[in-house]
């Protein structure tokens, strides 16, 4: 299943999201981050978005996933945040 | 003594060329080969720069671009998309551990848009620092910046917009939601401003360039001392804008 999402972050930027992913099993089989926000390093972005395929899609696991992503890899994104970005991914879902 | 950095004014050059020489000046900076840098520079032929993490086909009316002559660049900084026309564009390449730039990346944002705020105030205009990369004046927008770190270098550029066309730029650009796209155009014209507006008329680019090398050097308490590309920057832009800038693979990555 493909879906998109486009979400306008609580005083940040403009997320817009390319999810694909299993509907039988609930889980991200592909993802695409876009959107007019910082993250530095801007390489992190391309590391997230391996690191998610497989994550089921739920709030709290891809919130998790996505803190402790930032919190280890020493990730600053400056207009969206694990909050956002889970949101938006969240959003994908019908 | 007051510290010197180098100035560079090199021209209206296009979309590939421009983004290569700010990437080559920071590699160069990184390696210490060359000081501190501010650089001036325009666009010949007007194009659109995507931020690094922006989709182009989503963001860019390729059909349109190619009909209109105007060329597409996805940048190394993050950020919106920018249509470059009647604007000074500047950079700024200087070490992260550099006293002046701030560790914390907003408040580097804020010192940096401090430069171009300063030099906006030599041409008569007061103006504000918008967060994170803005600034305003009478509220509406008149530049927008980006920066990256990179090899423990800051690299920031932005615009100061000279004239504008909001027209023309949401005829290169997509909308996420077409229906809406007449009350958009309405509200950047709104939100959206120029020199040519605030002044009543024309402003020369060397005048603006002249404005602004006084507003960084107040901001950051140097002399700009006017130079040229080392011979090796000018080999790293060749090499980055045929390997990155101007090819599918970079511009189309997202």
């Amino acid at each position: 299943m493909q879906s998109h999402s486009i979400y306008k972050v609580p005083q940040g930027k403009l997320l817009k999201i390319s999810l694909e992913y299993d509907e039988k099993k609930n889980v991200i089989t592909d993802i695409r981050i876009t959107g007019d926000f910082f993250a530095y390093p801007e390489e992190a972005i391309e590391l997230l978005e391996t690191k998610l395929k497989n994550t089921i899609l739920e709030r709290k696991q891809l919130l998790e996933k996505i803190s402790s992503f930032i919190t280890e890899g020493q990730i600053q994104f400056i207009g969206v945040n694990a909050e956002g970005l889970t949101q938006g991914i969240l959003m994908c879902r019908p | 003594m007051t510290e010197q950095w180098r100035l560079l004014q090199t021209g209206f050059k296009n979309a590939y060329s421009n983004m290569a020489i700010d990437k080559a000046i920071l590699v160069a900076n990184s390696e210490g080969k060359v000081p501190p840098t501010v650089r001036f520079y325009g666009w010949d032929p007007a194009a659109i720069s995507i931020g690094y993490f922006q989709s182009l086909v989503e963001e860019v009316d390729i059909e349109a671009c190619e009909r209109f002559g105007v060329d597409y660049v996805r940048r190394i900084t993050g950020g919106g998309a920018v249509f470059h026309e009647k604007e000074l564009t500047y950079s700024i390449v200087v070490p992260e551990s550099h006293p002046e730039i701030p560790k914390n990346i907003i408040q580097s944002y804020g010192r940096i848009c401090g430069a171009v705020m300063k030099g906006l105030h030599q041409l008569g205009i007061e103006s504000d620092y918008a967060p994170i990369n803005d600034i305003v004046t009478g509220g509406r927008k008149i530049s927008g910046n980006a920066q990256t770190r990179k090899l423990e270098t800051v690299l920031q550029h932005g615009t100061v917009l000279m004239d504008v066309d909001v027209d023309t730029m949401f005829s290169l650009l997509k909308v996420p939601n077409e229906k809406i796209k007449d009350k958009l155009i309405a509200d950047v014209k709104q939100r959206v401003t120029s020199l040519k507006h605030i002044l009543g008329n024309e402003i020369r680019f060397n005048e603006v360039a002249r404005a602004m090398k006084i507003g960084f050097e107040e901001e950051f308490d140097i002399e700009l001392i006017e130079g040229k590309l080392s011979k090796e920057e000018l080999a790293l832009a060749k090499q980055f804008e045929k390997e990155s800038f101007s090819t599918t693979e970079w511009n189309h990555r997202r």
